[in-house]
């Protein structure tokens, strides 16, 4: 009886204990969230190279020489398509940078009307608010654009990083089994058999996710700017990039990346005609992608209710920004498989 | 007489240092050649000759064991430590390593001793093909070093060297087979 006391309360000791643990874990991720970004790049460059690597090696090719011949495949195309569309990139960098102090201050004309007549309408505002509260973060908008060659600082950073990240992807993809043994060493017995089916599981759902999304968004993103720069429409690889990014993120991005695309081209011509035209380009790109490209390349997509969808996205977006919205359906796709498979555990067997 | 002049001396002891040197280079060939091998291939380790006595991975090469070792756990057990409870979902199989694991089934509401196992001996097998609630529960009598391998690392391995899983397959339905060979042999019998 006494024995059985103690090992109830060794058993919730052993439960706090695990809890401390992981939340130290996130702590500490958490404080050196800075060193992160490359290990993110890393981990989503890998799951999505994964299976190429894995390709290679059942068709015979040691593991090591595979990623190395992939990472350096990976080298050439990148540099063939820098060299390739790097003058067009210059040309619309140099333009949009030249142009957006003129645009910022269209939009801040046409907003400062809009704003004003809001405030006469409402009546109950000092007279300015609106327009002081637009003024200050249109301004940032425009040093942001105008002053600092925003542009290219964000491409090469994004560059040095890639290049960075090659090394750990070397790695991660060279002794990933090993490093998920290692990782998962140290968990204690009595829950190890359902941590390995969790994480396996967890693994599954992310890397199909991240590779899905990132196929279709290269797909949309590619289609996009043949689209746009065959009908002639300025900034073609720039709204086209800035579509096929956004396309990451489901429902929300794409609508985001057809505002952002009809405003700029408004702006830039001024004639209604060609933001319809660019709009119907970028929506007929989607729609494609909705009909023929997703289900192929997400085919194995994690299977979420799409207003389910919306409000993850929604709380991701509010809690962290653009990570948030990036990560939170994997994110909530790895919590409901665990929730899954602890509950079933739990329910069928009264173990987990 | 016994004095031999220097010239003879040293054509003597030249020629017997040849020999030696001879059986020297071919002796140190082979074990070069063994060197290097051992160099390339790295220290077996203890994982390897343990995974040898296993009878799913009969006949395998070096190289194929190797790759099993990649997803190979190693896990310890304490004394009365349980492996796995009776009903709880299978995942995969052990093999003892170092140590002694009973196994026991409860029998209306007694608990019975199936079987001790000891070294270069495994259990759980059959949960590699399948997700089945354990019919056995495993515990652990003394210290025990275990081997796990688990399904969806075996899934993984067989996605990534299919030839090496197709082995490991063929070798689990074999046994599969005489258990159920056995079973039959059994129900015939009673009928009889």
């Amino acid at each position: 009886m006494e024995r059985s006391e103690i090992q109830k309360l060794w058993e919730a000791f052993e439960i706090i204990a695990i809890g401390c643990v992981l939340f130290g874990i996130l702590l500490v991720l958490y404080l050196i969230r800075g060193l992160l970004t490359p290990f993110i790049i890393a981990f989503v460059i890998t799951f999505f190279l994964s299976p190429v690597v894995d390709y290679m090696e059942r068709e015979g090719i040691n593991r090591t020489l595979a990623v190395i011949l992939l990472i350096l495949l990976t080298l050439i195309i990148l540099f063939l398509l820098w060299k390739l569309t790097w003058p067009i990139i210059q040309m619309e960098a140099t333009s949009l940078q030249k142009n957006a102090p003129f645009y910022v201050s269209k939009i801040r004309g046409s907003l400062e009307q809009g704003m004003e007549l809001l405030e006469r309408k409402a009546g109950f505002m000092p007279e300015g608010t609106m327009q002081n509260a637009m003024q200050l973060k249109i301004g940032d908008f425009a040093s942001a654009f105008g002053n600092v060659d925003f542009l290219f600082k964000t491409v090469r950073y994004l560059l040095v990083t890639f290049i960075l990240t090659q090394l750990i992807v070397f790695f991660f993809l060279k002794d990933g089994t090993k490093i998920r043994k290692g990782l998962i060493a140290y968990v204690p017995n009595k829950y190890f058999e359902t941590f390995l089916t969790l994480f396996h599981e967890i693994d599954k759902q992310i890397s199909n996710y991240i590779r899905g999304q990132l196929i279709d968004a290269f797909f949309v993103g590619v289609f996009a700017i043949v689209g746009l720069y065959l009908f002639g429409i300025n900034y073609a690889i720039f709204i086209g990039a800035i579509a096929g990014i956004a396309n990451i993120v489901p429902y929300v991005g794409p609508l985001l990346a057809l505002a952002f695309g009809g405003l700029l081209v408004l702006i830039d011509t001024g004639s209604i005609f060609t933001m319809l035209e660019a709009l119907g380009i970028l929506a007929f790109v989607k729609l494609l992608d909705s009909i023929a490209i997703s289900p192929l390349a997400v085919a194995k997509r994690v299977n979420v209710h799409p207003l389910m969808v919306i409000i993850v996205i929604s709380v991701g977006g509010l809690l962290h920004g653009i990570w948030g919205m990036l990560l939170s359906v994997p994110l909530y796709c790895s919590m409901r498989v665990s929730l899954r498979i602890l509950y079933r555990g739990f329910v069928e067997y009264g173990h987990w | 007489m016994n004095v031999l002049d220097s010239s003879q001396q040293d054509a003597q002891f030249s020629t017997k240092s040849k020999a030696l040197d001879n059986r020297r280079t071919t002796i140190s060939k082979g074990n070069r050649f063994k060197f290097l091998l051992r160099k390339i291939r790295g220290k077996e380790g203890k994982i390897i000759p343990v995974l040898r006595t296993v009878p799913i991975f009969e006949g395998l090469t070096y190289r194929d064991l190797k790759k099993i070792e990649l997803i190979v756990h190693e896990r310890t057990f304490m004394p009365d430590e349980v492996v796995f409870y009776e009903r709880q979902p299978g995942t995969g199989m052990y093999v003892v390593k170092k140590g002694l694991i009973r196994l026991t089934k409860t029998t209306d509401g007694e608990r019975v001793k199936i079987a001790e196992l000891g070294e270069g001996e495994f259990f759980g097998e059959m949960s590699l093909l399948e997700e089945y609630p354990r019919s056995a529960q495993a515990t652990a009598v003394v210290k025990t070093e275990a081997l796990g391998i688990f399904r969806p690392d075996l899934l993984d391995l067989i996605k990534r060297h299919p030839k090496l899983g197709s082995k490991i397959l063929m070798k689990l339905s074999t046994r599969l087979a005489g258990r159920l060979r056995k079973t039959t042999e059994m129900k015939v019998k009673e009928v009889e």
